[in-house]
């Protein structure tokens, strides 16, 4: 047993890490900005854009570990029936391989804390001077918003473009989940408390709210659709609901 | 993996089976008195759950509700229209009073459940002491049967505990329901968990008591009853620390 | 059996009265004349008009329930004996131990650390079982949009049921049967530490798993498996069921864990010192002391959540100043640090089988262990990543991210750790070996989409989607369930002396393999796309996701049926084995399959770890 283990080409593994981690930055960066809902928001652009760089981050991470397997599969299997004999590298401690591998986890968890944190505090930044409020109420299975100083109650959300929006958000019987598909914000409706939570739409068009906190029988069509309409439509349809009400 | 089966270390040769059986007590002891506190680790993990419980329900203090129900809605959806009152001393009746803040329970009796709770640990911790320097089980039964008692005593305060907590009636027309406030929950839960464990007490204070009469625990073998006194003395502790919190803080201002 | 046991035999038979007659069926007997008489008793005492009657009552049936079932398996005879001085004598033990007792020992209440082995093994595979139609049904549900194949409320008790069945399958997976019947013997002893106690716990799971089969029968559970408060308040009484069930199963994961350290520290034969042990009976300790501090946290918020049904209490109603933030923080504190509690003893057991199959040392036994731990550690300060969305306390959101990302570094050393050791291996590609492999593909998917759901911002898209179904999913089908399996494949000839059929094992395996990919890979695209969690119907854009992932977890069920077949088939009829089938060192291996009562005639002497494959010491 004293054969000393013969030096094995890795070029091939080197090989496979690259092309898989290709592979993996290209799903990255244009699978889920593919499959995703339209960007409506300033926090949803940011949503997309964290994804795109974490799984570019973690691209060559699983390449890595795919390539060293397909590499052992191919090259380290025993063929044969009978019971291997003892491989012959019986390495039980690498410091080096250990240290590098702690100190590369370490600094992409590291890298990856700080955008998190920046991207929070970005999500988490200013409201600004003059948001519009609105009081979303969840009870089962429905949405119901209405826009303080005025008298306006609506099934549906109605959002001017280019405003900041602070939801105000509570539940009449159990906890309801707020989400704005498009827009990248979500907090749960509760029983007793007041939840808030703001964005910033930058697009017109329609977007889905759909509950995500289970509630019940009807859970799963307790959805209502909204739409993101300019300034000036905002005012007027504003307008012709209070004039309804 | 490299064994030496032809090594004579097996006092008990190949008896085969007698050989875990036949451990001195010490060692049998030792893995008890482990398990008896890892045990003890998970109570604590369940005392402090409920304190966590206790002190997170009087922080948020949803609605300004935790000794409280002043400020509900008195009529609610399908024009129901609600009352509350105040139900003291579990009285079924409706008072007559609209009495729906409660005070803070007894901390007198609060204290005297979970000092005396101490006192019976004590107790039995003093038992074991005198068990092992005279090795006298006559004697160590008796102790055992008085700390025993201290515990059923503590069992009944504590139930007189658990029946003062006062429910909110809740009227709504003509029937009633009723209702706990956050705070009369918590005591309920922290209360009810001490008298789950009085019972435990009990029994293992009977269990003590008559083994100790019967022979099976002897002056030589006295390791059961420092185990059973280990865990006493902790149930005693954690009723004090229990006490402290709510005690100390319950009202809000 | 060895001629030395032929002087108790005599003594083992004869008295002991009815205890000797206990078995499962007088404790079913028992758990449904008490359950009875509990439902009698209330039924005529409690006021009928109260708005918690039906609560009470059905708490008061499966008070009964437990009680009767404890009783007629025996379990309460121990603590009666003790109670009145007349401990068992060796006799008693050694019939408790199932001596000459055959296969009916396997209906008992028996103490011997094998046969419990055994019964978990089919107790995992009865919740497996049970989960897996529930999963079946729900995809079938979700085939195509609307409600079609059972309605909303029977679709919603489905999620709720699955969910909990499989998290209790899974916490015994792999503790269950291989923590109870090699760790003992991995350590050198006898049997577990305490022997009564390991039987307790699989009888209390045995009961508890009663109860929650029976949710659905008894009105069901509408709110999901983390029976969010205050909506399980609406639910009928199978909530009760569930929440008493759930308080059952925390006292035997505590009585188990606790056994389990024992047994390990103190139990170790001779020379095995904490260095030398298997890195198998690491991670079984390190996930026992896990659960020994999550699930207290359980039992509180069960109990919470029953005192609220049945008397009234506010701990989760706004009304009377209780929260649902309260029960979601209790629950989470339990739920994050158990999914460590089901993921160790299977990374633990994949570390076992990848340097035994590879002949090589475990790669760095000291990561091995620093990395479990420190994921223990770091998974008792993470739960609130489950609540970023609540609405709780949005300022701890960046500490708890912080804590949360944390963990991708121990988990980071599990893959340096197999890697390494299958580093120039000399790999035999056995079932064992296959998911290994399969393990090592889908936790690398897992972690990845863990670490976007630890980051706020993602998860304010994601909480609550099918992403996050998807993702868990890849963590306890994918990984977890793979090294359950491997383990299975691992170790089954040591429990049955014959192999798992290579060929059935390999079709299994790719069913299973390819099913999760195409399941839970288009269950990401619909979460990608925005579909909810625990819907029961979808709106159009999730159509063809949600059919493909219905196709995968088909693929899936077959590939559990054929594994199902094998397991059965192989057990009387596989290729034989030999006691030692993978020349492998641990002390397992080196006793006769099956292993006799007790293990050892002599107790081993250890004088080096089971990693050294060098030849001439590899015993035949």
């Amino acid at each position: 047993m004293a054969m000393t283990p013969k030096k094995e080409k890795l070029t091939g593994m080197y090989i496979s890490i690259f092309l898989l981690t290709v592979l993996g930055v290209v799903i990255g960066v244009y699978g889920p900005a593919h499959l995703m809902p339209r960007s409506m928001s300033d926090n949803m652009h940011l949503s997309i854009l964290t994804i795109v760089v974490f799984s570019v981050a973690a691209a060559p991470v699983a390449a890595g570990v795919y390539a060293v397997c397909l590499h052992a599969l191919r090259h380290w299997v025993h063929r044969g029936d009978s019971v291997p004999a003892p491989a012959a590298s019986q390495t039980r401690e690498h410091p080096l391989a250990v240290t590098s591998w702690v100190l590369a986890s370490t600094a992409l968890t590291v890298f990856l804390l700080i955008w998190g944190l920046g991207a929070l505090s970005v999500d988490n930044g200013g409201i600004g001077r003059n948001p519009l409020v609105v009081d979303v109420t969840g009870q089962q299975w429905l949405w119901t918003f209405s826009y303080p100083g005025t008298n306006v109650q609506s099934p549906t959300l109605v959002l001017p473009e280019g405003r900041t929006v602070v939801f105000h958000i509570k539940a009449l019987d159990v906890t309801h989940g707020f989400w704005i598909a498009n827009m990248g914000v979500q907090v749960d409706a509760n029983v007793g408390t007041i939840t808030e939570i703001h964005t910033t739409p930058t697009a017109l068009g329609t977007f889905d709210v759909r509950c995500t906190q289970f509630c019940g029988l009807n859970h799963a069509f307790m959805v209502t659709t909204g739409n993101v309409v300019s300034k000036q439509q905002f005012s007027q349809w504003l307008a012709s609901q209070s004039m309804k009400a | 993996m490299s064994i030496d089966t032809h090594n004579e270390h097996d006092a008990h040769g190949h008896g085969g089976h007698d050989g875990g059986h036949h451990e001195p007590p010490e060692v049998v002891d030792g893995r008890q008195r482990m398990a008896i506190w890892l045990f003890i680790s998970g109570d604590a993990i369940t005392l402090s759950a409920l304190l966590f419980t206790y002190l997170y329900l009087r922080g948020v203090n949803t609605g300004g509700h935790w000794m409280s129900m002043v400020g509900l809605p008195t009529v609610g959806p399908g024009g129901h229209s609600y009352a509350f009152y105040e139900a003291l001393d579990g009285s079924t009746g409706l008072p007559d009073g609209h009495l729906i803040t409660q005070a803070p329970l007894s901390a007198g009796l609060n204290w005297i459940v979970s000092i005396l709770t101490l006192v019976s640990g004590l107790v039995v911790w003093a038992g074991e002491k005198g068990l092992r320097a005279t090795k006298n089980t006559r004697n160590f039964s008796a102790v055992a049967w008085v700390a025993t008692a201290l515990v059923v005593v503590t069992m009944a305060l504590s139930l007189k505990q658990l029946h003062s907590i006062p429910a909110i009636f809740v009227a709504v027309n003509d029937s009633h329901t009723m209702s706990y406030t956050a705070y009369a929950s918590t005591m309920m839960v922290i209360i009810g968990s001490g008298l789950v464990h009085l019972a435990i007490l009990a029994f293992l204070g009977i269990g003590l008591a008559i083994r100790s009469a019967r022979g099976a625990i002897t002056g030589d073998k006295w390791f059961q009853a420092r185990l059973v006194r280990l865990f006493w003395v902790w149930v005693g502790i954690s009723a004090v620390i229990g006490s402290a919190v709510t005690t100390t803080i319950n009202t809000i201002h | 059996m060895t001629t030395t046991l032929e002087h108790t035999q005599q003594a083992a038979t004869e008295g002991g009265g009815l205890a000797r007659k206990q078995n499962f069926v007088t404790a079913l007997i028992g758990g449904v004349v008490f359950a009875w008489l509990a439902w009698f008793l209330a039924h005529h005492f409690l006021d009928a008009s109260s708005r918690n009657y039906s609560d009470l009552v059905t708490t008061a049936l499966t008070f009964g329930w437990m009680f009767g079932f404890w009783l007629g398996i025996g379990a309460l005879n121990g603590p009666a004996r003790w109670l009145i001085g007349a401990d068992h004598t060796r006799a008693d033990d050694l019939y408790y131990a199932g001596e000459n007792q055959g296969r009916a020992r396997y209906w008992k209440y028996c103490t011997d650390h094998k046969v419990v082995g055994v019964q978990y093994i089919v107790m995992t595979a009865v919740l497996l079982g049970a989960g897996g139609i529930l999963a079946m049904a729900i995809r079938t549900e979700l085939i195509v949009p609307g409600n079609h194949f059972v309605n909303q409320q029977v679709y919603n008790g489905f999620v709720a049921v699955h969910g909990m069945l499989m998290i209790l399958a899974l916490i015994v997976a792999v503790a269950g049967p291989w923590a109870n019947f090699v760790v003992p013997i991995m350590c050198g002893a006898r049997d577990m530490a305490f022997p009564r106690l390991n039987a307790l716990s699989l009888w209390t799971l045995v009961s508890a798993a009663g109860l929650l089969l029976s949710v659905l029968a008894v009105g069901s559970l509408t709110m999901g498996w983390v029976v969010l408060a205050p909506i399980a308040d609406q639910a009928g009484v199978g909530m009760d069921f569930f929440a008493m069930a759930i308080i059952v199963f925390t006292v035997s994961t505590t009585v188990a864990g606790i056994n389990t350290i024992c047994t390990v520290m103190t139990m170790r034969t001779k020379g095995m010192t904490l260095a030398r042990l298997p890195i198998f009976v690491w991670a079984s300790m390190i996930a026992a002391a896990l659960g020994l501090y999550a699930f207290p946290f359980f039992s509180l918020v069960e109990a919470q959540t029953l005192l609220d049904r049945t008397v009234s209490t506010s701990f989760f109603v706004a009304d009377g100043g209780g929260t649902g933030w309260l029960q979601a923080n209790l629950f989470w504190l339990m739920g994050h640090p158990e999914v460590y509690v089901i993921l160790l003893p299977a990374v633990g057991a994949l570390f076992e089988i990848a340097s035994v199959m590879s002949r090589k040392p475990v790669f760095s036994y000291r990561t091995a262990i620093a990395g479990m731990t420190g994921l223990a550690g770091l998974s008792i300060l993470v739960w609130a990543h489950h609540m970023f969305t609540t609405g709780w306390a949005p300022t701890l959101g960046g500490p708890f991210m912080l804590t949360t990302e944390l963990i991708s570094i121990p988990t980071g050393l599990f893959f340096l750790v197999i890697i390494g050791t299958i580093w120039r291996g000399n790999i035999w590609m056995k079932l064992p070996t296959v998911w290994l492999f399969g393990f090592i593909f889908n936790f690398i998917i897992a972690g990845i989409t863990g670490i976007y759901l630890s980051d706020i911002p993602i998860d304010n898209q994601f909480h609550g989607t099918v992403f996050v179904t998807a993702h868990f999913h890849y963590v306890f089908v994918g990984s977890v369930l793979f090294g359950a399996l491997a383990a299975l494949c691992f170790w089954y000839p040591k429990v049955t002396g014959r192999f798992l059929d290579e060929t059935m094992g390999r079709i299994s395996f790719w069913l299973v393999f390819l099913g999760v990919q195409v399941t839970f890979l288009s269950m990401f695209v619909a979460g990608f796309k925005g579909m909810p969690r625990r819907y029961s119907s979808y709106s159009m854009i999730f159509e063809h996701a949600n059919f493909v992932s219905t196709m995968g977890a088909y693929m899936i069920m077959s590939g559990m049926l054929v594994l199902l077949g094998a397991v059965v088939r192989s057990w009387n009829h596989g290729v034989p084995s030999g006691p030692n089938p993978w020349q492998a060192n641990s002390l397992e291996w080196l006793v006769p399959t099956p292993p006799p009562l007790e293990n050892f005639d002599v107790l081993p002497v250890i004088t080096e770890d089971p990693y050294n494959y060098q030849e001439e010491l590899v015993r035949a």
